[in-house]
């Protein structure tokens, strides 16, 4: 717990002197945040809770949208619409949930790809609400304290934040009620309903948080960007990365999220010459030699080593 | 007053369309019967199909029908030589764990296609690809009832299989009860691998029987084949062969008759709605006999 915490701040102060350094790339840095921070939410209820969304780029490109027709059409500045992200997000993962927790295993990983497609065909062919398949474009944002969102460094500390925030209440969340009562969840629902857990309650709990975060972190992707199109931001694929990610880092660990976005954005950006626009090849590979060699993720297996160890040294 | 002209062409062209999801969807649900696990690359070895079609006619000139010849069997061994070395290894892990090695296998696959095909989407294109019969004042569209009469043909010996031969049996008792197929002296490791070399032989199938028709393009096609393949089966009842078939129709109609009477933009979503609502209210299936939580 203590630790988390301090390897935590360490890493932010490590992450606050990255802009500086000399062989900085900012863009590389804001992707590895801003997955670190999608994956670390996917994971609170893929990896805590045991519900496998194949659908978190719905909530992606729900902070996108928001910010970017709150900018272009209402002139409503991007924290306001962030926050109106994060409430939306929150209701519809509370009907969303409360549809399809009825349905177990492969059931309900199906649905949610279901209900992320719809929301991508919405996005390009409702043109008076989303602009359509060609997208929206952030021309203007407001500069509060002189802060100007354009600049490449504003928007890298805003990931920094983010990607902080989301481990910060994972470590936060594990330690509490609600964590045991996930992973119980998670491990045997039979079992944890007879100690007096709620199920589908607690699941609940899980998506909603594990959706509003997302939103926040769509919201910064969204600026990120400065241009938004059905087409990537709705992706299946991105859902695919966002899962494929905390998988191959290790579910229902701390940091396996934000160690598996660290190994595949960065592996992608140095094999982006290679294969162009073929790169999830990556993720497939390194998902099939996961799931073959170690099935509980990178983060998972170390720290599998390290309990062993130490009870091997107690006995 | 109904237009009758109209509703049966629709009619006619929805049983068409929804064939080939059948057959589609009945490789989906034929490997989910034995190996209880959803197989996310199913939709990508449907577009792998549409290459080898359009290779073999780039190459030799072949016809895509003729294709077919060559590309069942190819499809079959390399189902087989998939569920031997890669799947056959986690199969008593998490279920989870079958189901993200098949989205590995499809990521792969895909991104291998888009290597060497390149993003360009490809077609084959053949000089009857227009021509159509007529039906009273029906018109049927030769490519799309070519492609229906190869569903029902491979759909027949499927069922043959299944139902007359001493493999089909095996088969259909490891898809009942895996343990009590080994107890009486079922090989059903090698049972796993000839059911998973007919899944992707059927999708291999399905792929040469669209390329006249569609496009095949690598990232994109294969996902929303996978998608189809899923609404079908779930639509039927996973699991069940006869049910999937009426999953298929059943898509098709539902997605012409949609874009014809309501709006075409939404093409896709009507069978995503169809298949969100059957979910909900009997996760079982329209057809299916028992309910399964899996």
């Amino acid at each position: 717990m203590k630790k988390n915490y301090i390897l935590l701040i360490v890493l932010l102060l490590v992450g606050c002197i990255y802009p500086n350094l000399p062989f900085a790339y900012l863009t590389v840095g804001i992707t590895v945040l801003l997955f670190s921070g999608w994956a670390t939410s996917w994971n609170l209820l893929g990896g805590w809770a045991g519900q496998l969304s194949l659908g978190h780029a719905s909530f992606v490109g729900l902070g996108a949208y928001f910010v970017a027709l709150g900018a272009s059409q209402f002139n409503l500045a991007p924290w306001w619409a962030i926050l109106l992200a994060m409430l939306f997000a929150g209701i519809l993962a509370l009907l969303w949930g409360r549809l399809t927790f009825g349905l177990s295993g492969p059931y309900f990983s199906l649905s949610t790809i279901a209900i992320a497609e719809i929301f991508r065909l919405v996005a390009i062919n409702e043109e008076w609400l989303t602009g359509g398949a060609s997208g929206v474009f952030i021309d203007i944002l407001p500069q509060p304290f002189g802060l100007d969102f354009f600049s490449k460094t504003t928007q890298y500390y805003l990931a920094l934040f983010y990607a902080f925030l989301t481990i910060g209440i994972t470590i936060y969340i594990s330690g509490r009620k609600i964590g045991y009562q996930l992973r119980a969840v998670r491990d045997n629902e039979e079992a944890a309903m007879a100690a007096g857990i709620n199920p589908l309650n607690v699941k609940l709990k899980a998506f909603v948080i594990s959706a509003v975060l997302t939103s926040i972190g769509g919201g910064i992707y969204g600026i990120f960007l400065s241009f938004i199109e059905p087409h990537i931001i709705f992706n299946l694929l991105l859902s695919i990365q966002i899962a494929l990610t905390v998988i191959i880092g290790g579910r229902g660990t701390i940091w396996g999220p934000a160690v598996g976005s660290l190994l595949l954005v960065v592996s992608g950006e140095i094999f982006r010459t290679t294969f162009a626009q073929a790169n999830m090849l990556i993720y497939g590979v390194l998902i099939l030699v996961v799931i073959l060699v170690m099935p509980r993720g990178i983060v998972g297996e170390y720290s599998h080593k390290m309990i062993k160890r130490k009870y091997a040294k107690r006995a | 007053m109904i237009d009758y002209i109209s509703l049966f062409q629709n009619l006619s062209n929805g049983i068409l369309i929804g064939a080939v999801y059948a057959l589609i969807g009945v490789g989906l649900t034929l490997v989910f019967g034995v190996m209880r696990t959803i197989n996310f690359a199913h939709g990508d070895f449907v577009v792998m199909g549409m290459y080898l079609a359009v290779a073999l006619n780039s190459a030799f000139g072949w016809d895509p029908y003729v294709a077919l010849i060559f590309a069942v069997p190819l499809g079959f061994m390399l189902g087989a030589f998939i569920q031997k070395y890669i799947l056959g290894r986690i199969i008593d892990a998490q279920p989870e764990a079958m189901m993200l090695a098949t989205l590995g296998i499809s990521l792969v696959g895909a991104n291998t296609l888009f290597l060497i095909f390149g993003g360009e989407p490809q077609s084959v294109n053949v000089s009857y690809a227009s021509s159509t019969v007529k039906l009273g004042d029906i018109n049927i569209s030769i490519v799309l009832l070519l492609a229906g009469s190869i569903t029902f043909l491979v759909i027949g010996g499927l069922f043959y299989i299944l139902n007359k031969t001493e493999i089909g049996r095996a088969i259909r008792a490891t898809a009942e009860n895996r343990i009590g197929a080994e107890i009486v002296g079922v090989n059903t490791k090698k049972i796993q691998a000839i059911v998973f070399g007919l899944g992707m032989a059927l999708a291999f199938a399905a792929g040469v029987a669209l390329i006249p028709v569609l496009f095949a393009s690598p990232v994109t096609t294969g996902a929303s084949f996978t998608l189809k393949a899923f609404v079908v089966t779930v639509l039927g009842g996973l699991g069940n062969i006869g049910a999937a078939v009426a999953g298929g129709l059943l898509l098709g109609i539902v997605e012409i008759f949609g874009a014809s009477y309501l709006s075409s933009a939404y093409r896709d979503a009507y069978g995503l709605l169809a298949f969100l609502i059957v979910l909900l209210i009997k996760p079982e299936g329209l057809f299916g006999k028992t309910v399964k939580r899996v």
